[in-house]
C-alpha cells in the first residue's frame, strides 16, 4: 500500500541517508569550485579597497535604490512569466486549444530571440516605450519559456489520479493543479530571477538603472574595479537569498513527481475559446513574430553594403563551435551534480546545487574579467582561447543544465539504481547503465537549452574569444554599435534563426508527451 | 543461502526504526516478514541489501559477513514493490542485468523458471502487471543470489491476479531453490505463502515460526490480532480456566492466573439455533445473542452476533447456515482459547 | 548509451567543423613583426584603416574589438602578462586609466608632438588620433533655431524634449568640462534642473540620434560623427535632424578625442612604435577626415567638408585624461542619481 510506503520514506528517505560516491563527489566539487571562482575574484578585488571602500559603496542610497529597483524588476518578471508559462503550459498539456501543438512549440521560441535584439526591435518601433515598463515587457516576453517548459513538463507527469480525489472533494481544479506545478514553477521562476538580476544589455536599451548598471558604470567610467566588485558581492548576495527562498519552496514536493506519463487523462474543454487563442497567438506574436517581422524589416531597408558572405560563414561556424563546445562540457559537468541534487540530501548535496547558481547570478562581464584574472595567473597557455570561452560558458549556464538533470533523473524512480546495484552494479555503472540512459531525453533537453543560450551571449564572449574570432553575437554587437541596423540584421535573422533549432527541439519535446486530443 | 540478521538497530534523526532486530532463515527456506504499516519492515529489508547502514548488529549471507558491505557485493536479489523493470531495455536485458554478457542460456532458463519463455524480445511496458512482476523475480535470481527479497510484490497487482500470481512466484522460487524474505503486510499473503513467518512490531521481531503455529498460539495479545482474526474479551483466569462473558473457558496458558484478556478465532464459536423465540434457554447451547449482520462468501460466511451481555463476536460458519438478522441463537466455544495476563 | 554518443557526435560536428576552420587560418603567429592591437573603436569604422596600417607598415596586426572600458578593465587584469601591445581606445578616460596604472609606455616626444598639447595625456603615455565634437542634434521641424549653449537645454520649452546618455564616456567628459569651466555648484545645478526638466536617458548617443530622427525628441546631446555615420548608412532623407556645434568656451563644445597607447609589457614596441607613427600620419589622418567624419589632429590634412574647422572650436580646457576629476564626475553623477 502506497501509504505504508509513504510512511517508512519519512523515517527513511530513499538513497537520502546514503553517502554520496565519491565518482559523483569530487567532479560536482571541482565544478563547483569552477563556478564559484568569479566570487573569489570579486572577493579580491573588494578586499583591495579596504572596508571603507566597501561601505561607502554599500550605504551610497543609490546603491540601494537601485538594489530595490533590481528586486522589483525581477519579482514582477518572475511573476508575469509564471503566469504566463502555467498559463501557456496548461491550455497547451490540458485543454482542446486549436493548435496547441503548435502553440507548445511556439511558447519554446521566444528563447532564441536575444534580449538585447528585442529591446532594440521594441525601441525602434515604439520609442514611447522604455524604462521599467518596457524592460518588464522585454525580458518577460524573452524568459518565459524558462518557466513554461519545466511547467509543461510537470503538468504531462503529473498524476490525473491526485487531481480527482482532489476534485471529488470539492477543490477547485487550478487550485489543485497549481499546487502540483509549485516546485516546476519555482524552478523556472529562480532561473528568471537570476536572469534578469545579472541582465545589463536589454535593461540599459529601454533606459532604465537598476543594479547592474551600477556595476558597469564602476567599469567604466571609473574604471575602478573594486566598487564593482563590492556591488558584484551583493548581487551575489541577494541571488544566494533567492536561491534559498526556491529551495524551501520547493521543499520535499519535487519527489512526488511521477516515473511515467500517465495514460488516460480527459482533456479540458475550454469554454472561452476565442479568448484562450487570443492569449497564446497573442504572446506568440509578441514574443516571436514581432522580434522577426522588425529583423525582416531592417534586413530589407537597411542600405548597409558590404556583407561579407565569408565573415557571415565563419561566424556562424565559430558560434555553432564555442556553443556545442559549451553545451556539451556544461551538461558533462552538470550530470554529477545534477544526480546529487536529485537523489541525495543533506548540506553537501544543498551546497552543491546552489554553488552551481554563482555564475549565473552575475553580469557576464564580472564571470568574464574573473577569468581574465584566473587564466593570466594560473592557465596562462589557455588564455584567449577557445576552451576558456567554453569554460566561462560553462560557469554562466551551469544552472539550466544542472536543472535539467536534475528534473530528469527525479522522474525515474530511484528503485531501479537500486535493483542494479543489487545486480552488481557499482554507483557509477549505475549512473552510465541506468540513470544517464532514462533520464537522457531531459538532459538532452538541457543541453539544447546550453546550446542556445551560449548562441546568444555577449559580454563574456567579447572578453575572452581568441583575438581575430567574431561570433554571430560579437558581430551583431559591431554592426548595432556603430548604427548599421540594416548590416546587423542579416546577423540577428542568423543567430536567431540558429538559436530556433533547439528551441524548436525543446518546444516539441513538451507536446510530445502530452495526452493525445 | 542461510541469512543471519543479528541484533541490528537502527535510527533515523533520533528516532529508533529498528531495535536489536534477529532474524534467521534457513537455506531454501521462503521467509515471510509480516507487520503493519511502519513497523520498520522496510529498513530492515533495506540494511539486508546494503541500501542502508545499521547503526548495530550483524547481517551475514552463508558464512559470509555482509555488514559493511555495498550492495553489489552482496549477491542479493530484490523484487521490488512495482517489479521496477528497466524501462530501456527488452526483458531479455531486463533478466540478463545482472549476468556477464552473452549469458542467453541462462537468461532463457529463467524466463523459463517464471513461465515466461519466448518473452525475451518484447519491451517491459508490453507486459501486464504479473507479467512484469515475474520478470523481475528472474531478473533477481538470474545471477543465483543467496538471498532474494521480496518487497510487497504483489501490492500492484489486481485482486483477481494476486492468488495466481502469488503461487507462480512461491513455485519459481522453489523450483530456484532460493533462499528468499518476502516483506509484506498482508497476514494472508505471508500465511499462504511463506515456509516461516516473522512477525514485527515497533521494529522488534516478535515471533517467528511456522505459519500454523504462529496462527495458533500467537506470542502476545497484538500478534493474536494481528496474524487472523481475533474476538478480544476481558477475562480471569484462574486454574486454566479463563471466566469471560462466553463462559468459563479453558486456556493454554498454564499458570497464568488472574485478570487478562482471551483472544478467540473466529472458527472456534459453533452457533445453534435457539429453539423458541423466548424459551428457556438449553445448557449445551451456551450463551445467547442476536445475529446482526450475515456476510455470505460461498465457501463459507461471517456471522456477527449481538450478545446478551452486550460483547460482539464475529463467528466464520458454513456458508449454508440459515441464520438472519434478528434470529436469536446460542454461540458455544469448541477447543481451548489464547489467554493473556495483564 | 547510444543515445548518448549520437548527442556527443552531434555535438562534435560543429566543434569539429570550426576548429578545422580555425587551423585553416594557421592561428595567430606572433614574432616581432606582429603586433595586437585591443580596440575599443568600432570594428566596422576602423578596420579598413587598420588594413591600410598593414598593407603600409607590413605589420602582422591581429584586432581584438571590445568596449573601451571593458578592453581597459581586461588590460587592468592582465597586468604584466597582458596580450596586447597597442590599446586604441574610443576615449581619453580610458587611456588615462591605463596610465595612471603605470602601465603604458611613453611615447617619443616626436610623435606628441605631432598633435595639440590638449589632445594628448599630460604624462606622454598616450595620444589622441582623431578628434570628435560635442554637439546638440536637434529637430528643426520642432526647433527652428536651436540653442547655442548646453544652459538653454533646461528651459521648460523643451520639457521632456531632450536626450542625454549619462553612462557614455563622451558624455561625462562633457560633464567633466562643465565642472571645471564653470565650476562645482553650477555642474551640479544644471545636471539636476536637467533632470527635472523631464531630461531623457538613453543607452548611447545612436539611440539618442534615432529618437531625434523619429520626432520623439527635440534635442539631444552626442558627438558630432555619429551624424554622419547615420547619414552615409541611410541616406540624408532618413535623416531629419541638424547638429548645432556649440560656438566658444561652452562646455558643451568640448572636442574629446580617440587615442592610442602603447603597452609597457609590450613585447614588441618597436612594432607599436610604427603604428602609432601610421596613425599619426597624413594617410591614417585622411581616414578619419574623410570616412569617420573625425577631426584629423595634425596640421596640412583638411576636415571634410561641411564640418566647422576644429581651430573654430574653441571648446574648455581639460586635460582630457585626468582621472581625479573623472572620479569627482561620476560621484556627482551618482549624487544626481543618473548613473
Amino acid at each position: 500500500m502506497s501509504a505504508t510506503r509513504a510512511s517508512d520514506r519519512v523515517r527513511a528517505p530513499r538513497q537520502g541517508g546514503g553517502r554520496i560516491p565519491a565518482a559523483l563527489l569530487v567532479p560536482s566539487l571541482l565544478t563547483a569550485l569552477l563556478a564559484l571562482s568569479p566570487i573569489g575574484y570579486l572577493l579580491v578585488r573588494a578586499g583591495e579597497g579596504g572596508l571603507g571602500t566597501a561601505v561607502r559603496v554599500l550605504s551610497r542610497p543609490r546603491t540601494l535604490e537601485l538594489a530595490a529597483r533590481s528586486v522589483g524588476l525581477a519579482a514582477v518578471v518572475t511573476v508575469l512569466c509564471v503566469a504566463i508559462g502555467v498559463s501557456l503550459a496548461w491550455l497547451v498539456v490540458r485543454t482542446d486549444l486549436p493548435g496547441r501543438r503548435a502553440f507548445g512549440v511556439l511558447a519554446a521560441l521566444p528563447l532564441a530571440v536575444p534580449s538585447y535584439v528585442a529591446a532594440y526591435t521594441w525601441v525602434a518601433a515604439v520609442p514611447d516605450i522604455s524604462g521599467f515598463t518596457g524592460s518588464v515587457l522585454v525580458l518577460t516576453l524573452c524568459s518565459y519559456p524558462y518557466v513554461y517548459l519545466p511547467v509543461a513538463a510537470a503538468l504531462s507527469r503529473m498524476d490525473p489520479a491526485m487531481e480527482e480525489v482532489a476534485l471529488s472533494l470539492g477543490r477547485r481544479r487550478f487550485a489543485v493543479v497549481l499546487r502540483q506545478l509549485r516546485p516546476s514553477a519555482a524552478a523556472g521562476g529562480l532561473l528568471v530571477a537570476m536572469y534578469v538580476l545579472a541582465e545589463f544589455g536589454a535593461v540599459s536599451i529601454m533606459r532604465l538603472d537598476v543594479f547592474t548598471t551600477q556595476i558597469y558604470t564602476s567599469y567604466r567610467a571609473s574604471f575602478d574595479r573594486t566598487p564593482a566588485a563590492v556591488l558584484g558581492l551583493l548581487l551575489v548576495l541577494i541571488t544566494l537569498l533567492v536561491v534559498v527562498a526556491e529551495a524551501r519552496t520547493r521543499g520535499r514536493a519535487a519527489y512526488a513527481m511521477r516515473g511515467s506519463p500517465p495514460r488516460g487523462r480527459s482533456v479540458i474543454r475550454l469554454r472561452a475559446k476565442g479568448l484562450a487563442l487570443a492569449w497564446s497567438g497573442g504572446l506568440a506574436a509578441l514574443a516571436v513574430g514581432f522580434p522577426l517581422v522588425s529583423i525582416g524589416y531592417w534586413l530589407a531597408g537597411g542600405s548597409s553594403t558590404g556583407l561579407d558572405p565569408g565573415e557571415l560563414g565563419a561566424a556562424v561556424v565559430a558560434t555553432l563551435g564555442v556553443s556545442a563546445a559549451g553545451a556539451l562540457l556544461t551538461t558533462a559537468l552538470a550530470v554529477p551534480m545534477g544526480i546529487i541534487a536529485a537523489r541525495h540530501r543533506g548540506r553537501t548535496a544543498a551546497f552543491l546545487e546552489q554553488s552551481s547558481y554563482a555564475g549565473h547570478s552575475l553580469p557576464g562581464i564580472v564571470i568574464a574579467l574573473s577569468f581574465v584574472f584566473f587564466a593570466v595567473r594560473y592557465a596562462e597557455p589557455l588564455y584567449q582561447r577557445s576552451p576558456l570561452l567554453v569554460l566561462a560558458y560553462a560557469v554562466l549556464f551551469l544552472p539550466a543544465a544542472v536543472g535539467a538533470v536534475r528534473a530528469s533523473v527525479l522522474q525515474s524512480p530511484p528503485v531501479l539504481e537500486e535493483v542494479a546495484r543489487s545486480l552488481g552494479r557499482r554507483p557509477l555503472q549505475t549512473v552510465r547503465e541506468v540513470t544517464l540512459p532514462l533520464a537522457f531525453p531531459g538532459v538532452l533537453a538541457g543541453a539544447a537549452l546550453v546550446f542556445l543560450t551560449a548562441m546568444k551571449e555577449l559580454p563574456a564572449t567579447l572578453l575572452l574569444r581568441p583575438t581575430g574570432m567574431e561570433t554571430l553575437a560579437t558581430q551583431l554587437w559591431t554592426e548595432t554599435g556603430s548604427g548599421a541596423y540594416g548590416a546587423a540584421a542579416p546577423y540577428a535573422a542568423l543567430l536567431m534563426l540558429l538559436a530556433a533549432i533547439p528551441g524548436f527541439v525543446l518546444g516539441r519535446r513538451s507536446v510530445k508527451e502530452m495526452t493525445a486530443p | 543461502m542461510r541469512l543471519t540478521v543479528t541484533e541490528v538497530a537502527k535510527s533515523f534523526g533520533g528516532v529508533p526504526v529498528l531495535q536489536g532486530c534477529s532474524l534467521v532463515v534457513e537455506e531454501g527456506e521462503l521467509a515471510a516478514v509480516l507487520g503493519p504499516s511502519g513497523c520498520g519492515k522496510t529498513t530492515l529489508l533495506r540494511i539486508v541489501t546494503g541500501f542502508e547502514q545499521a547503526d548495530a548488529g550483524s547481517v551475514r549471507i552463508g558464512d559470509r559477513e555482509v555488514t559493511g558491505l555495498p550492495p553489489e557485493k552482496r549477491g542479493v536479489g530484490i523484487v521490488p514493490q512495482e517489479a521496477a523493470l528497466f524501462p530501456h531495455l527488452t526483458v531479455a536485458r531486463n533478466v540478463g542485468f545482472g549476468l556477464p554478457r552473452g549469458s542467453r542460456d541462462r537468461v532463457a532458463e529463467c524466463l523459463e523458471l517464471v513461465g515466461l519463455a519466448g518473452f525475451g524480445e518484447r519491451m517491459p511496458h508490453e507486459l501486464s502487471g504479473g507479467q512484469q512482476q515475474r520478470v523481475a523475480l528472474a531478473r533477481a535470481l538470474a545471477p543465483r543470489p543467496g538471498v532474494v527479497l521480496l518487497d510487497e510484490p504483489f501490492n500492484a497487482l489486481d485482486r483477481s491476479l494476486r492468488v495466481t500470481v502469488r503461487d507462480d512466484v512461491r513455485a519459481a522460487l522453489k523450483r530456484a531453490g532460493a533462499t528468499a524474505v518476502l516483506v509484506t503486510h498482508d497476514q494472508e499473503e505471508a500465511l499462504s505463502m511463506a515456509d516461516t513467518v516473522a512477525v514485527m512490531r515497533e521494529g522488534r521481531i516478535v515471533q517467528e515460526g511456522m505459519p500454523a503455529s504462529v496462527y495458533a498460539t500467537p506470542h502476545d495479545l497484538g500478534v493474536a490480532t494481528f496474524i487472523g482474526e481475533a474476538v478480544v474479551l476481558e477475562a480471569y483466569s484462574t486454574d486454566g480456566v479463563a471466566s469471560c462473558t462466553l463462559g468459563d473457558l479453558p486456556h493454554r496458558a498454564n499458570g497464568a492466573t488472574g485478570p487478562g484478556h482471551v483472544a478467540l478465532r473466529p472458527e472456534q464459536f459453533e452457533l445453534s439455533e435457539v429453539s423458541g423465540l423466548s424459551g428457556p434457554s438449553e445448557p449445551d447451547a451456551g450463551v445467547h445473542g442476536e445475529v446482526e449482520r450475515v456476510e455470505f462468501f460461498g465457501h463459507d460466511a461471517a456471522i456477527t452476533v449481538r450478545l446478551d451481555s452486550g460483547n460482539t463476536i464475529r463467528a466464520r460458519t458454513r456458508g449454508d447456515v440459515p441464520y438472519r438478522p434478528g434470529h436469536r441463537i446460542g454461540v458455544t466455544v469448541r477447543g481451548p482459547v489464547l489467554f493473556y495476563p495483564e | 548509451m547510444s543515445p548518448l554518443r549520437r548527442l556527443i557526435a552531434t555535438a562534435l560536428i560543429p566543434i569539429a567543423m570550426w576548429t578545422t576552420a580555425a587551423c585553416g587560418d594557421d592561428g595567430p603567429t606572433f614574432d616581432d613583426n606582429s603586433l595586437v592591437v585591443y580596440s575599443g573603436r568600432n570594428k566596422n569604422l576602423v578596420s579598413p584603416l587598420l588594413e591600410k596600417l598593414k598593407a603600409a607598415t607590413g605589420l602582422n596586426v591581429q584586432v581584438r574589438y571590445g568596449d573601451s572600458a571593458e578592453l581597459a578593465a581586461q588590460i587592468l587584469e592582465e597586468g604584466e602578462d597582458t596580450r596586447a601591445d597597442l590599446f586604441f581606445s574610443q576615449d581619453a578616460g580610458a587611456l588615462g586609466a591605463l596610465g595612471k596604472e603605470g602601465l603604458l609606455a611613453a611615447i617619443p616626444q616626436a610623435a606628441l608632438d605631432r598633435v595639440p598639447a590638449k589632445f594628448r595625456g599630460s604624462q606622454g603615455t598616450w595620444v589622441g588620433v582623431s578628434g570628435r565634437s560635442r554637439v546638440i542634434v536637434y529637430d528643426p521641424r520642432t526647433v527652428p533655431t536651436p540653442p547655442a549653449s548646453v544652459f538653454e537645454l533646461t528651459d521648460p520649452k523643451y520639457k521632456g524634449k531632450v536626450g542625454w546618455a549619462p553612462t557614455n564616456a563622451s558624455f561625462q567628459a562633457f560633464v567633466t568640462a562643465l565642472r571645471v569651466v564653470s565650476g562645482e555648484d553650477k555642474a551640479r545645478q544644471w545636471l539636476e534642473a536637467m533632470k527635472a526638466n523631464g531630461t531623457q536617458k538613453f543607452p548611447n548617443n545612436v539611440a539618442i540620434l534615432d529618437a531625434v530622427d523619429a520626432g520623439k525628441l527635440q534635442l539631444g546631446l552626442i558627438n558630432h560623427y555619429y551624424w554622419y555615420e547615420k547619414v552615409a548608412e541611410k541616406g540624408q532623407a532618413a535623416v531629419p535632424s541638424k547638429l548645432a556645434f556649440l560656438p566658444g568656451a561652452d562646455p558643451g563644445a568640448l572636442v574629446n578625442v580617440a587615442g592610442v597607447g602603447v603597452l609597457k609589457a609590450s613585447k614588441h614596441a618597436p612594432a607599436a612604435q610604427k603604428a602609432v607613427d601610421y596613425l599619426l600620419g597624413t594617410e591614417a589622418q585622411k581616414y578619419f577626415a574623410d570616412q569617420t567624419k573625425e577631426y584629423p589632429l595634425i596640421t596640412g590634412v583638411a576636415t571634410a567638408p561641411g564640418l566647422p574647422a576644429l581651430d573654430s572650436l574653441k571648446g574648455p580646457q581639460l586635460d582630457l585624461s585626468k582621472l581625479d576629476s573623472l572620479e569627482q564626475t561620476l560621484s556627482l553623477l551618482q549624487d544626481v542619481g543618473l548613473v
